[in-house]
């Protein structure tokens, strides 16, 4: 049994126009193995961010089902942690403070939430930053302190819902060999969603390419690159020709497909 | 050059205001008898405070203020929370209360005298009326303007509805909720003062009235300061709390 099933998955939103309904992703199915680095990459609009609300259970599907160890997913659990693009941290409170949120929300009784929550601070490199506000922190430090959190209820399941599209392109590959230096001590299954396709293939055991209109999984392709990655797998010849794949199973259209752009 | 600081030109402002007040009626510009002046302002203050009338018409000014407000922050606080809530009380509610907002209350006030006669009640109710509305409708829009992002991050991470309101909704209208406070206060001291102008034997407002037709400019100019006065010491206080309660958008 695959640690995440997605059968058949349907989701629709209501239009305002007309009668309408919009079908985000149209009988998706998909298997993702335990300890696994998955990404998934697509232009805007191919229902990727929808798939991982879907996964984290705050969409309910039109049809078909998500399964997480065999048992279908109704709403938010603890075994799964979503970080978002927008950081979505609560401005009144201090970095430690919302690191503790999910502690706090899930009646953490498993030691000192405080000690846990200073742990997890300490892993993403922000100590000494546990009593400013997010306003006072760069893009990059709020996106630490976003996955801190996610990272402190020790989840069995990362989401993580293009993490680094509002960062700059030098910040963004810095957190991504940040966010590969934590999953190393962790592995837990990771859900990735991203429009680079640089940053698929870097982070990647499996790039899952999608494509829109309806949402729908165009290919997927293992990428057997030694770990930890490095910078200059990069111009390896054997990175050279994943990218030329994805890009080719992408098509033309709006996929970015620089690298680091977000 | 650097600017001089922000207070030094506040105080220069005030100051050559007050000068040119002072001097004008004594450079026989203008009639003393209408524009009063700084000085016999001060002297009949002096006068007031000296024969125990400020404080006996404030104490019942600030008693028939406070009483409102208090009863305007017990009931608007939730009520506006509620409101932001709930689509449903929303629909229903909100044509009323935008009516109520937007009627001059003041015209209610001799319906209120009716209901509650010429005593403490009727000036408690107009700064309710005043200061209830504005504290409802921003605690409602500040509870609707909470980023939807940080309510989805709290449903992720766990929250259910008690939990979402508690650390997520309420703190993040707080500032909207002390924003409509703020308002509300303002509201509710122009309540107090023209309440009592029209109907009471005491209080603030029932001097600045009987001054005014006896046409005793210095003593009515006076007890209008104290009510300015006191009136930015309060929203000042308020915005205080604001700041000390919204962190984040203090260095903005």
């Amino acid at each position: 049994m695959s640690h995440i099933e997605i059968d058949d998955l349907t989701i629709t939103y209501e239009t305002a126009d007309q009668a309408g309904r919009f079908v985000a992703i149209d009988r998706l199915s998909l298997r993702i193995e335990r300890g696994t680095f998955v990404t998934l990459v697509g232009p805007s609009g191919c229902g990727k961010s929808t798939l991982l609300l879907a996964v984290d259970g705050l969409i309910q599907p039109a049809a078909g089902e998500v399964r997480v160890d065999g048992t279908p997913v109704t709403g938010p659990g603890r075994e799964r942690a979503m970080v978002f693009q927008d950081f979505a941290l609560m401005p009144w409170r201090t970095v430690i403070e919302n690191v503790r949120l999910g502690l706090e929300l899930h009646r953490w009784r498993d030691g000192d939430p405080d000690r846990r929550a200073q742990r997890f601070v300490e892993l993403v490199g922000l100590a000494g930053f546990e009593r400013h506000h997010p306003h006072q922190l760069s893009g990059g430090m709020r996106q630490r302190v976003g996955i801190a959190r996610a990272l402190a209820v020790d989840p069995e399941i990362l989401l993580l819902d293009e993490p680094f599209g509002a960062l700059d392109a030098q910040t963004r590959e810095t957190m991504g060999y940040e966010l590969l230096r934590i999953w190393r001590e962790q592995r837990q299954t990771a859900l990735f969603v991203t429009h680079s396709i640089d940053e698929a293939i870097v982070l990647g055991d499996r790039v899952v390419v999608m494509g829109k209109d309806p949402g729908r999984i165009v290919d997927a392709l293992e990428i057997d690159l030694p770990r930890p990655r490095t910078l200059d797998m990069a111009d390896s010849r054997q990175y050279v020709e994943y990218r030329r794949r994805v890009r080719s199973l992408l098509g033309p259209g709006d996929a970015a497909p620089q690298a680091g752009s977000a | 050059m650097t600017s001089p600081p922000r207070w030094a030109v506040s105080c220069l402002s005030v100051a050559s205001v007050l000068a040119a007040w002072e001097l004008a009626p004594r450079a026989g510009l203008v009639d003393v008898t209408y524009l009063s002046q700084p000085s016999l302002i001060v002297r009949s203050g002096i006068g007031i405070i000296a024969t125990g009338a400020l404080w006996r018409h404030a104490a019942v000014s600030l008693q028939e203020f406070f009483a409102g407000l208090l009863l305007a922050l017990l009931i608007g606080v939730p009520g506006g929370l509620a409101l932001g809530s709930s689509r449903r009380m929303r629909r229903f509610l909100d044509p009323p209360i935008m009516a109520l907002y937007a009627a001059p209350r003041l015209a209610l006030l001799p319906v209120l005298v009716v209901w509650l006669g010429i005593g403490l009640a009727s000036k408690v109710a107009v700064v309710f009326i005043g200061a209830v509305l504005p504290i409802v409708i921003n605690g409602a829009a500040g509870i609707r303007e909470v980023e939807a992002s940080l309510v989805l991050a709290a449903r992720s991470l766990g929250a259910h509805r008690i939990d979402l309101f508690t650390k997520v909704l309420l703190p993040g209208s707080l500032p909207a909720v002390m924003a409509g406070v703020r308002l509300g206060v303002g509201r509710g001291i122009l309540g107090v003062v023209v309440g009592e102008m029209y109907v009471s034997q005491v209080g603030i407002g029932n001097q600045i009235m009987q001054l005014g037709s006896s046409f005793q400019i210095d003593q009515l100019l006076f007890y209008t300061m104290v009510v300015s006065v006191f009136g930015l010491a309060a929203t000042t206080a308020v915005r205080r709390l604001e700041e000390r309660w919204r962190p984040w958008s203090r260095e903005r």
